[in-house]
C-alpha cells in the first residue's frame, strides 16, 4: 500500500498540537447510523474477565523470576535539603544486599526526559529519593535502608502556593530565579474586553473556590521488574504506554530500541501519572542491568502517595459578570494551579470557562506555582475536573444572583460553536442531554418542600439537587497501527501496541475485529502490552484508546477479509460478493445457504495465514470534535453532623457510538465514584510548618467505599459521531468525572441555602459552611 | 518491620507467665493483630517476641450469668459480638458500637481485647516525627494538622481514642478482669483508661506481665436501653471524628439512670458526669436533651482545625440521649 505523510491536529488533555504521521492505504468508510453490526454495539463481558478474578492474571506485583532481587528507596524526611553526605558501608555489607546506589556512585544516572539526576544533591520534597537499596529479600533491604547515615543541610522551604509566589518566598528550587511554572506563566488569554464586559453586566459575581490535591491511589502502584540477559532488557511495567517504557528505559540506559522489550499484560490502575515507566521502572533496569540479575522495585503506598504524582491543587477566582435576562457578558478568570517542585505543565484549569458556554468578553489568567511537595501529573481529566467544579459552581451563584433556575442560565448561554478557535463543533447534544437528565433527576421539583425537607422544616435533613455540565475531547488520532492475522484453522489474531489498563481495551477491540472478520468473539484473540510482538500505538490517555487504536484494528480485519474473501472466492469459484462471512462460516448471498466454515476453505491451503495491516487516519479538519454531557446529583445533607450523602447521579454524556454497553457503563461507574471521592472526601493534608504530608497512606486520604457509592443512572445516547473516526466513537473514560464535583457541590449549596466554596465537602467543611452567616 | 520470634500461649496462666519471664519491652501479646502489626510495620515498637494468645480458647466466650452480667472473653472477635443475638436483644449498644468499626474483615480478625489496647491514629504518631507520646519533647498536632484531634485538654499529647466499643463498654459501667503474676484484679473499664503521663505515655493503665481476660457488662437497671452513634468522613471504613455512647433507665417517665459517653474529644472515651447529675431526675424532653448536650461539651477548647467537633459532639450527645430514651430514632 502506498504510504503517505500528512500533517494532522490533535488534541490531548486541552492541548492541541501538530503531528506528521505516515498514512497507508485507506480506512473503510464510518459505520454510520445505519450500520449493521451484529457484535460492535452488544453487552460482551471482559474476554478477560476469567484471569482477573480468578487471581491468574499477572500483574507487575506478581512477576516473580529465578534470582530476582528486591529494591527498596530510602527517601527524604525534609521538605528541602541538600544531602551533604551519605555512608552506606553498614548497609552494603548488610545480609543480602547486592547493591546501594547514591548520589555518590550513581550521581551520573539521569531522567532521559529531564535531564535531573535520579539520585538529587538538592531534594525539593519530602519523598525525593535518596538511596537505592538492591538486596535478595525485601526484608534485607527495608533493614539495610535503616543502616544507611545522610547528613542533609535542611534549606527554607514554601508549601502554600500563594505564597510561593510572593517576590520573598524562599526558592523551592534554589537555581530558579523564583518559584513560577515557567518563564511562560503567568499566562493569559483574552477575547473581547473584559472591563467592558463587567460594565455592561446588570450583575456580578466574584467567587473564590479552592480544590485540594486528589491522589490516583492507583491499587497496583508504580514500579517494575526489569530483566537484563545481555541481549534484551525486559521490562515488566505498570505503565499506561508501553512504547514510551521502551523509549525511555532505552534512553536511561544508552540502549537501543531493539535491545529493550516492555510489558504490560494486566493493570492494576492508571489515571494518566502512569506514562512511561517512571523513575522507579528505569532505577529497576538500571539496577537490573549493572547487575545482571532481575530486579524489582514496586514503590510503597507511602511512596506512591509522595512521590508520583497528584491532582494539582487549585485557587480559582472568577469574576463573572451577567445581564438581567441571564446573558452571560464576562468571564473573568485567574487560577493558580500548585504543580510541586518538579512540575513541569499546566493543567487545563481554564479551558471550561474559555470555552462551555456562550461569552464574548473573557480573560483567563493560568499561574502554576511550585512549592515544596511532590511533583503533580495528570491524573483523569488534570485540571478540567477541578476548573469544571469551580466555573459550575461560580456560575450558579451566578444564577442565584439573577434569581434564575441554574438549568435555564444554562441553555440561554449554550455556545453552538467554539468560541476560542472560532469553527464549528462536528456535533453538539448537550441540549437533548440536558433535557433527558433533567427529566429523570425531577429538575422541575427541586424546590419542593417535601423533597426539600424529607423529615419536615424541623428535621435535621435537607436534600438538594445540582448539576453541571461536560466538555471534553477524546476523538482519538494517529499514529496507531494494528495487524490482523487469520489463523489456517479460522481464528484470528490482532496485533496492537496498545496496553488495557482496565477500562476493556481488549474487549472492544476483539469486538471491532470480530465484527469486520464474521468471527464469534471467542475466535479472536488480541495481542498487546507487548513491544516485542505488537505494532505501534500510542499511550492510553486522554479517552483516546478506543478512538485511535480501533479504527487501526477495524481497517487490519478489513483488508484481511477482503483477502479471506479472495481466498474463498477462488477456492468455491464464486465472486466474492457473491460470498458472505458470519460467525465463522461463509455463506452464499443468493441461496443464504452455508458453502463451509471459514476453516474449512483455509484448510484447504497449505499453511497459508493472512496477514493484514491498518492505520488510523488523520483527523477531520475545520471543526473540533468533542464529547458534551451533563450530570445531575441529588443529595441530602444532615445539617446536625455535616454528612453529605449522595443519593442519585443521573448521566447522560455524547460518547459517540458505544462499543460495549458493559465496558460503557464501568467507565461512567468509575468515573463518577471516583469524582464523588474528589467532592466529598479526597485531600491530601500537608502540615505547612514541617513541610510533610500526613496522609500518605490509604486510612487518612480517603476514597470512597461501596457504601459511598450512590444510585447512578447513565443515560446512553449511544449514536456515531461520523466526524470522529471510522467507528463513529468518542472516549468515556475521562467525561464521567469532569461534571461529577461540580454537580455534587452544586447540589450541596442547594440542599444549604449556602455557597461552598471549597472541596472537598467533609462534615467539618459543611458543619463550618452552616456556622457561617453568609446565605446564598 | 524487625525480625521477632513466635512462641504460643495455650492459655491465661501460661500467658502471664511468658509475659513475666521476659525481658522489659522482650515480649508483647498477639491476638488478632489487626493494630499490634501495624504498630510494628511502621516500626512504633519492635517487639523481640510475639506471644500469641489465640491458641487461648478458653478467652474466647460470650456468657450472660443468672445474675444477668455479660462476661465477654477478651478474645471475642467483634465479629462475634456484633452477631450475637442476646447481646443484640438486652444490650444493643454493644453491637450498635461494633457495627460500623473498620470493615467485615477487620472485624472478624480484631478481638475485644485488643480493640480497648489500641494505641491512637494520630497521623504524628503513626509518623515519622518522634513526639511527646513516642518520648520526644513536642505534640506536632497541637499547633499542626489536628482536624481529627482532642478538643479537651488532658495531656501534653491532642490524640484520641479510636475505640468505637470503649464509649459503649463505659456507658454500661464494664469491669476489666486482669491476671498478672500475682493472680486476678478487678478494674472499671473508666479506670483502666487514663490520659498519657510523662512516666506513661500510653491511654490505659495495665502492667507489662499482665494479661486482659474478660470484660465484664453489669446487669443494667430494669428498662435501661442504649444508643451509640458514630459520624465518619465517609460511609464505613473510618475511624470516628466523634462518637457518642448513651444508656439511659426511666422509671415513671424520669429518668432514673443515665451515662452519657463521648469519644472522639479527648485522649480516652469521656464520661460526662455533669450531663448525668443534669438528668438525673427528670424527664427527658427535647428542650431538656439540648440543654444536656450544651453542658456535655462545655469547657471544649477546640484546636486550630477541629472547631467542628464542638457543635458535632453536642448534637450527637443530643440526639444519642434522645434515642436511648426511645424520643428519635
Amino acid at each position: 500500500m502506498p504510504i503517505r505523510i500528512i500533517t494532522t491536529h490533535l488534541e490531548f488533555e486541552g492541548q492541541v498540537s501538530e503531528q506528521r504521521v505516515v498514512i497507508e492505504g485507506d480506512e473503510p468508510p464510518v459505520w454510520g447510523p445505519d450500520a449493521a453490526l451484529s457484535i460492535v454495539g452488544t453487552p460482551q463481558p471482559r474476554v478477560d474477565g476469567r484471569e482477573r478474578v480468578s487471581g491468574v492474571a499477572e500483574y507487575t506485583y506478581d512477576v516473580r523470576l529465578p534470582g530476582m532481587l528486591i529494591a527498596v528507596g530510602l527517601r527524604s524526611p525534609h521538605p528541602h535539603a541538600r544531602v551533604t553526605r551519605i555512608d552506606a558501608t553498614r548497609a552494603e555489607v548488610a545480609p543480602g544486599v547486592r547493591a546501594v546506589y547514591t548520589r555518590f556512585n550513581a550521581g551520573d544516572f539521569l531522567h532521559p526526559d529531564n535531564e535531573r539526576p535520579f539520585f538529587g544533591e538538592e531534594l525539593p520534597y519530602a519523598g525525593d529519593l535518596v538511596a537505592l537499596v538492591v538486596a535478595e529479600s525485601r526484608a534485607q533491604a527495608s533493614d539495610a535502608c535503616a543502616l544507611i547515615a545522610v547528613d542533609y543541610e535542611p534549606l527554607p522551604f514554601v508549601i502554600d502556593p500563594e505564597a510561593a509566589l510572593q517576590p520573598d518566598a524562599p526558592h523551592v528550587i534554589l537555581t530558579r530565579e523564583n518559584n513560577g511554572l515557567s518563564d511562560e506563566y503567568p499566562k493569559t488569554y483574552e477575547r473581547g474586553d473584559i472591563t467592558r464586559g463587567l460594565a455592561e453586566a446588570d450583575v456580578t459575581v466574584e467567587v473564590r473556590f479552592e480544590t485540594p490535591a486528589a491522589l490516583h491511589n492507583s491499587l497496583e502502584t508504580h514500579g517494575a521488574t526489569a530483566q537484563w540477559d545481555g541481549r534484551t532488557l525486559t521490562i515488566w511495567t505498570s505503565t499506561q504506554d508501553v512504547y514510551g517504557s521502551r523509549r525511555q528505559v532505552a534512553s536511561a540506559l544508552g540502549l537501543m530500541h531493539n535491545q529493550v522489550r516492555a510489558i504490560k499484560q494486566y493493570m492494576g490502575g492508571g489515571f494518566g501519572s502512569k506514562f512511561g515507566t517512571h523513575s522507579s521502572g528505569m532505577l529497576a533496569a538500571y539496577a537490573a542491568y549493572k547487575l545482571g540479575r532481575p530486579v524489582q522495585y514496586m514503590l510503597s503506598r507511602e511512596e506512591e502517595n509522595l512521590c508520583t504524582g497528584h491532582r494539582s491543587p487549585t485557587i480559582q477566582t472568577y469574576h463573572l459578570g451577567a445581564k438581567r435576562d441571564g446573558t452571560i457578558t464576562a468571564i473573568d478568570l485567574h487560577a493558580i494551579a500548585n504543580v510541586g517542585a518538579t512540575g513541569g505543565w499546566f493543567p487545563p484549569v481554564s479551558m471550561v470557562a474559555k470555552e462551555m458556554y456562550q461569552c464574548p468578553n473573557v480573560r483567563t489568567v493560568d499561574e502554576g506555582a511550585r512549592t515544596n511537595l511532590g511533583p503533580f501529573a495528570a491524573f483523569r481529566a488534570p485540571g478540567v475536573v477541578e476548573g469544571t467544579a469551580g466555573f459550575e459552581v461560580a456560575l450558579d451563584r451566578l444564577a442565584a444572583a439573577l434569581n434564575m433556575d441554574p438549568l435555564e442560565f444554562r441553555r440561554k448561554n449554550y455556545a453552538p460553536e467554539h468560541q476560542a478557535m472560532e469553527r464549528p463543533y462536528a456535533r453538539k447534544l448537550l441540549l437533548e442531554a440536558y433535557d433527558l437528565a433533567a427529566e429523570r433527576i425531577g429538575w422541575a421539583t427541586r424546590d419542593a418542600e417535601e423533597r426539600r425537607y424529607p423529615l419536615g422544616r424541623d428535621g435535621h435533613l435537607r436534600r438538594g439537587v445540582g448539576m453541571a455540565s461536560q466538555m471534553w475531547g477524546g476523538d482519538g488520532g494517529p499514529p496507531a497501527q494494528a495487524i490482523a492475522k487469520l489463523l489456517p484453522d479460522g481464528t484470528a489474531v490482532i496485533l496492537t501496541g496498545t496496553q488495557d489498563i482496565g477500562t476493556g481495551t481488549r474487549t472492544v477491540l476483539a469486538q471491532i475485529a470480530a465484527e469486520e472478520l464474521g468471527l464469534p468473539l471467542e475466535h479472536v484473540r488480541v495481542e498487546l502490552g507487548d513491544t516485542e510482538f505488537g505494532v505501534f500505538s500510542p499511550g492510553s490517555g486522554g479517552s483516546m484508546t478506543l478512538s485511535s487504536v480501533g479504527p487501526a484494528v477495524r481497517m487490519a480485519a478489513v483488508e484481511a477479509r477482503k483477502e479471506l474473501l479472495e481466498v474463498i472466492s477462488q477456492l468455491a469459484e464464486a465472486p466474492t460478493d457473491a460470498i458472505e462471512l458470519r460467525q465463522g462460516a461463509v455463506f452464499s448471498r443468493e441461496t443464504g445457504k452455508e458453502m463451509g466454515t471459514i476453516a474449512s476453505f483455509l484448510d484447504q491451503l497449505d499453511g497459508h495465514e493472512i496477514t493484514a495491516k491498518g492505520m488510523r487516519g488523520p483527523n477531520a479538519e475545520g471543526m473540533t470534535v468533542r464529547t458534551f454531557g451533563v450530570q445531575f446529583a441529588e443529595v441530602e445533607v444532615d445539617v446536625g453532623t455535616g454528612e453529605v450523602r449522595v443519593l442519585r447521579v443521573v448521566a447522560c454524556h455524547d460518547c459517540g457510538r458505544i462499543v460495549n454497553p458493559l465496558t460503557f457503563s464501568s467507565q461512567i461507574e468509575g468515573g463518577i465514584i471516583q469524582g464523588l471521592g474528589f467532592a466529598l472526601m479526597e485531600q491530601r493534608i500537608v502540615d505547612d510548618r514541617l513541610g510533610i504530608p500526613v496522609n500518605a497512606n490509604l486510612e487518612n486520604y480517603k476514597v470512597p467505599t461501596i457504601r459511598d457509592v450512590p444510585e447512578i443512572e447513565i443515560i446512553p445516547l449511544d449514536r456515531p459521531n461520523i466526524h470522529a473516526n471510522t467507528l463513529g466513537t468518542l472516549g468515556a473514560g475521562e467525561p464521567p468525572i469532569i461534571p461529577t464535583p461540580g454537580a455534587i457541590a452544586n447540589a450541596v449549596a442547594h440542599a444549604l441555602g449556602r455557597p461552598v466554596d471549597a472541596l472537598p465537602l467533609t462534615p467539618d467543611r459543611v458543619l463550618k459552611l452552616l456556622n457561617q452567616e453568609a446565605t446564598v | 518491620m524487625k525480625a521477632f520470634d513466635h512462641v504460643t500461649a495455650a492459655s491465661t496462666r501460661e500467658a502471664v507467665e511468658l509475659l513475666s519471664s521476659a525481658a522489659p519491652d522482650g515480649a508483647r501479646l498477639i491476638a488478632g493483630g489487626t493494630d499490634l502489626l501495624t504498630l510494628m510495620k511502621a516500626d512504633l515498637i519492635a517487639p523481640p517476641r510475639l506471644i500469641d494468645l489465640k491458641p487461648a480458647s478458653e478467652l474466647r466466650y460470650l456468657r450472660f450469668d443468672d445474675a444477668g452480667a455479660l462476661h465477654i472473653g477478651a478474645l471475642t472477635t467483634l465479629a462475634d459480638l456484633e452477631r450475637h443475638p442476646e447481646v443484640a436483644q438486652r444490650l444493643p449498644v454493644l453491637p450498635q458500637s461494633v457495627r460500623d468499626a473498620a470493615t467485615p474483615q477487620l472485624r472478624a480478625l480484631a478481638t475485644v481485647g485488643g480493640n480497648l489496647l489500641q494505641r491512637p491514629r494520630c497521623w504524628y504518631y503513626r509518623g515519622d516525627a518522634l513526639c511527646w507520646l513516642k518520648g520526644g519533647s513536642a505534640c506536632f498536632a497541637r499547633d499542626g494538622q489536628n482536624k481529627y484531634h482532642a478538643i479537651l485538654d488532658h495531656s501534653p499529647c491532642v490524640a484520641v481514642h479510636p475505640s468505637d466499643l470503649a464509649p459503649a463498654l463505659l456507658a454500661l459501667d464494664a469491669e476489666l478482669v486482669i491476671h498478672g503474676p500475682g493472680g486476678a484484679r478487678v478494674l472499671p473499664v473508666e479506670s483502666f483508661f487514663a490520659a498519657p503521663t510523662d512516666q506513661e505515655r500510653v491511654e490505659y493503665r495495665l502492667a507489662a506481665d499482665e494479661v486482659l481476660a474478660e470484660i465484664t457488662v453489669p446487669r443494667q437497671p430494669e428498662g435501661a436501653r442504649g444508643a451509640y452513634l458514630k459520624v465518619m468522613d465517609r460511609q464505613a471504613w473510618a475511624f470516628a471524628l466523634v462518637s457518642a455512647a448513651a444508656q439511659v433507665a426511666l422509671r415513671d417517665g424520669r429518668i432514673e439512670h443515665v451515662r452519657l459517653v463521648l469519644g472522639g474529644v479527648a485522649n480516652v472515651p469521656q464520661r460526662i458526669r455533669a450531663v448525668e447529675d443534669l438528668l438525673t431526675g427528670q424527664e427527658l424532653t427535647p428542650k431538656l436533651a439540648e440543654q444536656a448536650a450544651e453542658r456535655a461539651v462545655a469547657g471544649a477548647k477546640p484546636l486550630a482545625h477541629n472547631a467542628y467537633k464542638v457543635p458535632l459532639a453536642r448534637e450527637l450527645a443530643r440526639r444519642a440521649l434522645l434515642a436511648a430514651t426511645g424520643l428519635m430514632v
